[in-house]
């Protein structure tokens, strides 16, 4: 994904801002179809959702998404929440915070807002967060 | 008091777009500093070095220095 993101800058530095949002392999000037940013979160959503989701495509499923140019949107992660209460996994539930904060790298404002949009699926699911579990620092 | 939504979609990008034309730059200035830093005034010091060079004259400093074996000084 590092040539992609490379590939949209330059390809910003000389071009008006087209594909400029879209986390997936977007070609410069090719003619394939542009998904939106919305169609890209409910293909996601709908991926975590399927009832019978196995252990591995939760893992498969998580690891592409950490691997696109964005941070996931909370509906997004609260759909693998859910997978992750199906699958009885608490521990990727809380591995996929701290993968959120991970991904947020520098911009610190990010980790709270998403905390925040997830409060509610979190007390539902029974999930803790690192930093109250007190496992947020090395 | 909620936060407000940050952005969240090409972070790196957005990174990139900012620091990859300063990096090009930076490694061609590099670059350039090397070059008429080092190698062009390394260049010039050979040149101005050879420009007055008389291979014969040095040879026979050499020659009286007594460091050759083929050909002794010439007093010998």
């Amino acid at each position: 994904m590092i040539s992609a993101a490379v590939l949209r800058a330059v390809a910003s530095l000389t071009r008006a801002r087209a594909a400029h949002t879209a986390p997936l392999a977007v070609r410069c000037f090719s003619h394939a179809k542009v998904e939106t940013d919305e169609e890209f979160d409910s293909r996601w959503v709908t991926y975590f959702s399927k009832p019978d989701l196995d252990a591995w495509e939760l893992r498969k499923g998580m690891n592409t998404l950490i691997g696109y140019d964005l941070v996931p949107e909370p509906k997004i992660l609260a759909s693998a929440l859910r997978a992750c209460r199906r699958l009885d996994d608490l521990a990727s539930a809380i591995r996929i915070l701290e993968a959120v904060k991970d991904k947020s790298g520098p911009h610190q404002e990010i980790y709270p807002y998403v905390i925040q949009e997830l409060g509610p699926t979190l007390q539902e699911l029974g999930i803790s967060t690192p930093e109250e579990l007190g496992i947020h620092t090395v | 008091m909620s936060l407000a939504k940050p952005a969240m979609r090409g972070l790196l990008a957005k990174r990139l777009r900012f620091h990859l034309p300063i990096a090009f730059a930076l490694s061609l200035v590099a670059a350039a500093a090397f070059k008429y830093g080092v190698t062009e005034p390394r260049k010039k010091a050979y040149a101005d070095f050879y420009k007055e060079y008389d291979a014969m004259k040095e040879f026979n400093a050499m020659r009286e220095a007594g460091i050759f074996e083929s050909v002794r000084p010439s007093g010998e």
